[in-house]
């Protein structure tokens, strides 16, 4: 209603309560390329759609190493992500060095939620225009984690989640098959992550070993990135659908916008 | 003073923790009349050491596509044995593994360092560092405490971006040389002359062999066995990595524990 007069500061409160700097900042998310992450008992799996800004160019890296457990996968301003992921790396870095043992996971999405957070209140900044997707393998019980950050600060843990541009029609399938996740097989999670990823593909493309790339964190298991040919055998186990879930996407999107900020 | 406690030139030795310094002499005349101090005789100067040699002996052994790097497993400070079986050993990336002696302390400072930059290597580059990059990074790193060195006596070994063995052996200040074998640490002089033989093939009239890396493992073997034999600071067990571009393996070798 107000959004006009209250929008030009972080630090304006809108009369609903809201800020909205940090709103537009999360539609900035909702603008990057899809990215899912799911978990079992034992692996993390993170999947992303990379876009390609022309025939000619590459595909943009989604997925990021932090750590030999963690990984991260971004959705939004591609170059604040990076500052986030330097931040993160720093800091296991150190935790190694200082304490002779791998960052605890959930120690580390604290202090990066709280990064988020203080762009929220000071003029002289602006709130990160990223969503992050973490996986991780906490290093002390040796369970995965799925943790998801986003422009205003708050952390989030989930079993799965998807983020970025058409990203409901991953989270309905995500939904839908979520009960079988806990004690599917490592090959079984990336092939649910590659499926997640089909409805989030635009118009007419399709997912291929181009465009799809994978990341796995597990328990006794150092990260591990696929890309190009090594995804192919997953992606030969695809149901491709695509075109079917456009309208049910259209409609969903519409009622999301709508929604005031989480609390 | 005392002619015990003169140098060869005839002026007076002050005893120093770190060493004996020379003095400027003094004369007959001398107020301070030696013999009525017993024990201090000469001006001590007392001074805090921040280095230990904690011993052992570092050697590696580079061919056509393996590399063979050993180190002793004891470590020591003066005339005590403190550990009998801790690693020289390490890893820093699937290409390279470091092995120092010297003081511990500053060997696992060393380690830390390196790892870390590697690892930010590994971020910014997306690959692992090669052989030949890890051992210019250590002479920077050790150069860069050049005006308080690292007591870390070093010896590099790797696979290089070609497939061949490759073996570098430093100074505590970052001098470095692509070599074929070396050895560093309190063994070193009983080890090389070894190695120059059979490695090296130096005095031999016949042709110098190829050496395969199981034939290079027993030889090592040997070294140590020579080296425990005679320096005190060498001995309980020897650990042996050999790699190849297909990985490494450990090997852990006995010795005597006198």
């Amino acid at each position: 209603m107000f959004r006009n007069q209250y929008d030009t500061d972080v630090t304006v409160w809108s009369p609903e309560g809201r800020l909205l700097q940090v709103e537009y900042a999360m539609e900035s998310v909702k603008q990057g390329s899809a990215c899912v992450g799911l978990r079992s008992n034992s692996h993390c799996v993170l999947g992303a759609l990379k876009r390609s800004v022309s025939e000619l160019s590459w595909h943009q890296k989604k997925l990021l190493e932090i750590d030999d457990h963690m990984l991260v996968g971004i959705a939004g301003l591609t170059a604040d992500a990076r500052t986030l992921a330097k931040y993160m790396r720093n800091e296991c870095l150190h935790n190694k060095y200082v304490y002779g043992t791998p960052m605890p996971p959930h120690q580390l999405m604290a202090d990066v939620a709280d990064k988020h957070q203080r762009t929220t209140q000071t003029y002289v900044r602006r709130p990160f225009g990223v969503g992050l997707l973490v996986a991780s393998v906490d290093p002390l019980t040796q369970k995965p984690h799925l943790y998801q950050t986003c422009p205003s600060g708050n952390l989030y843990e989930f079993y799965a989640s998807a983020i970025g541009a058409r990203s409901q029609s991953a989270r309905t399938y995500l939904e839908k098959h979520h009960e079988t996740f806990g004690d599917a097989s490592r090959d079984d999670l990336i092939v649910h992550a590659l499926q997640a990823l089909v409805g989030c593909v635009s118009g007419d493309d399709e997912l291929t070993k181009e465009n799809a790339s994978i990341g796995i964190v597990g328990k006794d298991e150092k990260f591990t990135l696929l890309e190009g040919d090594a995804l192919q055998p997953f992606l030969d186990r695809l149901e491709l659908k695509g075109g079917d879930d456009d309208e049910e996407e259209a409609g969903d999107d519409a009622a999301a916008e709508a929604e005031p900020m989480e609390t | 003073m005392m002619s015990s406690t003169t140098s060869t030139f005839g002026a007076p030795l002050m005893r120093h923790s770190e060493g004996q310094v020379v003095l400027g002499g003094s004369g007959e005349d001398a107020v301070f009349k030696p013999a009525d101090y017993p024990g201090r005789e000469q001006p001590y100067e007392h001074r805090f050491s921040p280095y230990d040699f904690n011993g052992g002996t570092v050697a590696g052994v580079s061919g056509e596509d393996y590399l063979v790097i050993a180190a002793d497993t004891r470590m020591s400070s003066g005339y005590e044995i403190l550990s009998r079986n801790t690693s020289k050993l390490h890893q820093l990336n699937p290409n390279a593994i470091l092995a120092s002696s010297g003081c511990k302390t500053d060997m696992d400072q060393l380690r830390s360092v390196l790892d870390i930059k590697s690892k930010i290597y590994q971020h910014n580059h997306r690959k692992s560092m090669t052989a030949t990059s890890t051992a210019q990074m250590l002479s920077n790193t050790l150069y860069g405490r050049r005006f308080f060195p690292y007591y870390a006596f070093n010896v590099l070994g790797g696979i290089d971006a070609e497939g061949k063995g490759c073996l570098f052996s430093y100074d505590a200040i970052g001098s470095f040389e692509r070599t074929q074998y070396s050895a560093t640490g309190s063994g070193q002089a009983y080890v090389i002359p070894f190695l120059d033989n059979v490695i090296g093939n130096r005095n031999h009239t016949e042709e110098k062999p190829t050496l395969s890396k199981e034939e290079v493992v027993e030889l090592m073997k040997e070294a140590f066995v020579s080296a425990g034999e005679r320096d005190i600071y060498t001995g309980d067990a020897l650990e042996i990595m050999v790699m190849t571009k297909d990985g490494v393996t450990k090997e852990t070798f006995e010795l005597k524990k006198d």
